[in-house]
């Protein structure tokens, strides 16, 4: 056998525009998931014993079913509800969804990694809630929270390949597509292969960075 | 949904779990075996394991699956659907498992293996039955994880052919036209799983004895 | 006359650019209690894991009862095969300060792993044997605990059974109550007694001085990396003072030298 990468590399305009989309869905997904997962565990943090328990509940959910099976659910279901998306839509949704209860769970242990004299020491100075947050908290937890963080943005970039299995045309459908059509389907898997992985080592690199520097920064 | 229906998804489950429990124990094994080559003060060996580790954990199990169900049959190997995707499932785990087992195994205490040295140990002898057994007590946990995300990832092997949980869904989704009930049911069901799968976790971990004091 | 059950030759170890060890030579003669004391620092354990090599000297040479340990004899230094290193050192049973017991197993699991999966012993057999040693260290109903479950007094009784289960002619110990209790050094010490007078060659880096007054036939005291002495307690405890060896036994006076006198 032989394999011809030529013909699927003659495609590049095509897997560009793919890997745009791949990593578009990704930042904002993951951005949405950190925000929106920032927000649960400052309600629950601060909401009280019942919003606390409320929100644990589908954190749970989300975190012990497979993502496949939330996208499934979201795109193909969603319709019998009068929900009916763009695939992009409920694929950017999806993620940050999914990606939120983890981050939700990040954020959690770090409000837990400071010690409460802290935040009472800065009620005492007269400190608002807010003021506490971002001041205290937040910076307190921030070297703590900072590799989990990037650990997760990687898997929320490996986890964009799923969103092909609901057509959102991204790097693996528009490669995969390009593969059937050369009938190169090996080869044009081995680009895809090879593109993630670059991929995945750049954001490892780029997170070991930020790391870096922000505990140069808080040293 | 009724009960017919989801009778079938949870005879897909035991699918699901036999294929996640055969993958995730094989890729126990390639982790140890990883890890052994990783400390084995071969450079080939340490360099070898290193890009195979990178690869499996840089490259979207999806993909993964995709390339090995398209590429063996082209080398000329065939495989019944159940093999590849244990043989997918595995070498990404094993990659996951080898990274967890890293700081169990670094954080074996050195005067622990100077033991096994003056007992007579060979290297290897010392691998087995010092610092492995070590290393995997330490990092029970992550097992235990890595578990509830192989039975997660499983899901994806329905893109091999393999009917498990989530193809059948999909199946039953197509032909009911009723994807709401049955893709909650068989989230339900990974839900129970897991659930399971870590409160056994919890209990191994109290009850496994020889956690190192200090 | 036969030869020495350790000697070493002209040993220095360098560790970067501090100088351990210098120049030493000694020799320990079968059957006899050796004892390396000296203030912390001094090289003491570092000469011992070198006798074990543990630790390679950065030049001279060790012999175990005659044989060469680590470095084959001859031009070239050259490194031991590791199955010939093992040979020789399975004359070598090594106590550590912090016990070193595999945490995964218990008591007899520690004690009988190296009969069944070095010596090739069935379980029962390898069992049997051990449980035979953990009685002489007064711990056969402790078998079944694991180290965590054990004092650090048990665990270095443990430990001590490990290393008599493989049959070593020679006993290393490493500071072996250091990291004990006071109160739990003296089950520990019974036991190590009871050793040497049993005629078991052994070399004792310790800071008991009351023991190594007691049950040492020989006293090494290294400072800076020297042995400046090593010769029998009464002449190396009683000999003129060397300044050195003064301020070091004034430390430890209050223990040692009382039980001399």
């Amino acid at each position: 056998m032989s394999f011809d990468f030529a013909v699927i590399l003659a495609k590049l305009p095509q897997i560009l525009s793919g890997l745009g989309v791949t990593i578009l869905i990704w930042i904002a997904g993951t951005l949405a998931a950190a925000v929106l997962g920032f927000v649960i565990a400052t309600l629950r943090r601060f909401g009280g014993r019942p919003v606390d328990v409320l929100l644990q509940l589908p954190i749970e959910v989300l975190r012990g079913t497979p993502f496949l099976v939330q996208i499934f659910l979201l795109y193909f279901g969603g319709p019998y509800i009068g929900l009916r998306l763009d695939p992009w839509v409920a694929g950017l949704l999806g993620i940050s969804i999914y990606g939120a209860a983890y981050y939700a769970e990040i954020f959690r242990a770090g409000y837990q990694s400071v010690p409460p004299g802290h935040v009472e020491a800065a009620e005492c100075v007269g400190l608002t809630r807010n003021q506490i947050i971002t001041a205290i908290l937040l910076p307190e937890m921030a070297l703590l929270v900072m590799p989990p963080s990037i650990n997760m943005a990687v898997i929320l970039l490996k986890e964009t390949a799923l969103l092909s299995l609901i057509t959102v045309p991204e790097m693996t459908m528009t490669v995969q597509a390009i593969g059937s059509q050369q009938y190169a389907f090996v080869e044009a898997l081995v680009i895809l292969a090879l593109v993630y992985w670059a991929l995945v080592e750049l954001a490892n690199w780029l997170g070991r960075l930020a790391e870096r520097n922000l505990s140069k920064l808080s040293a | 949904m009724t009960w017919k229906l989801f009778s079938l998804l949870l005879e897909a489950s035991l699918m699901t779990i036999f294929v996640s429990t055969v993958s995730i124990l094989l890729g126990l094994v390639m982790a140890i075996i990883l890890s052994g080559l990783r400390m084995s003060g071969n450079r080939v060996a340490y360099a070898g394991a290193g890009v195979f580790i990178s690869f499996f954990r840089g490259v979207p199990l999806l993909v993964q699956l995709l390339l090995i169900f398209n590429l063996l049959p082209v080398i000329g190997i065939t495989l019944p659907s159940l093999a590849t995707a244990i043989i997918g499932l595995s070498l990404c785990t094993a990659a996951y498992q080898a990274e967890n087992l890293r700081g169990g195994f670094e954080g074996v205490a050195p005067g622990l293996i100077e033991s096994a040295e003056m007992a007579g140990f060979t290297k290897v002898q010392s691998f087995i039955w010092i610092r492995t057994p070590i290393a995997l007590r330490v990092t029970f946990p992550a097992l235990v994880n890595e578990a509830i995300l192989i039975l997660k990832a499983s899901s994806l092997v329905s893109v091999v052919g393999l009917i498990e949980l989530t193809k059948m869904a999909q199946n039953l989704s197509a032909s009911t036209y009723q994807p709401l009930p049955i893709f909650a049911s068989a989230g339900l069901i990974y839900l129970a799983i897991n659930l399971v799968v870590a409160w056994i976790g919890r209990r191994a971990e109290n009850a496994l004895p020889g956690l190192p004091s200090r | 006359m036969s030869d020495p059950a350790i000697k070493v030759s002209h040993v220095s170890k360098q560790f970067g650019d501090t100088q351990v060890l210098r120049d030493i030579s000694l020799e320990v003669a079968p059957g006899t209690v050796s004892c390396l004391i000296g203030p912390s620092g001094s090289g003491k354990s570092t000469l011992l894991r070198c006798m074990a090599f543990l630790e390679q000297a950065t030049s001279g040479n060790i012999h175990i009862e005659g044989e060469p340990l680590g470095f084959t004899d001859g031009p070239g230094r050259k490194r031991q095969s590791p199955a010939e290193l093992r040979r020789v050192r399975s004359k070598i049973g090594m106590v550590f300060q912090q016990f070193n017991l595999w945490p995964h197993m218990t008591a007899l699991g520690n004690v009988s792993l190296a009969l069944r999966r070095v010596r090739g012993m069935g379980r029962a057999e390898a069992e049997e044997r051990a449980m035979k040693q953990l009685d002489k260290v007064g711990l056969k109903e402790r078998a079944h605990h694991y180290p965590a479950q054990l004092s650090g007094g048990q665990q270095q009784r443990v430990a001590i059974a490990r290393a008599l289960a493989l049959d070593p002619t020679i006993m290393f110990f490493d500071e072996p109550t250091s990291a004990l209790d006071p109160e739990l050094t003296g089950e520990v010490l019974s036991v190590m007694r009871e050793l040497a007078a049993e005629g078991m060659t052994m070399v004792v880096v310790t800071h008991e001085i009351g023991f190594a007054a007691s049950v040492g036939n020989r006293i090494a005291f290294l400072d800076g990396g020297r042995l400046l002495f090593h010769d029998t307690p009464e002449v190396v405890f009683a000999a003129p003072r060397e300044p050195r060896l003064e301020q070091f036994l004034d430390t430890y006076l209050d223990r040692g030298a009382a039980m001399l006198k």
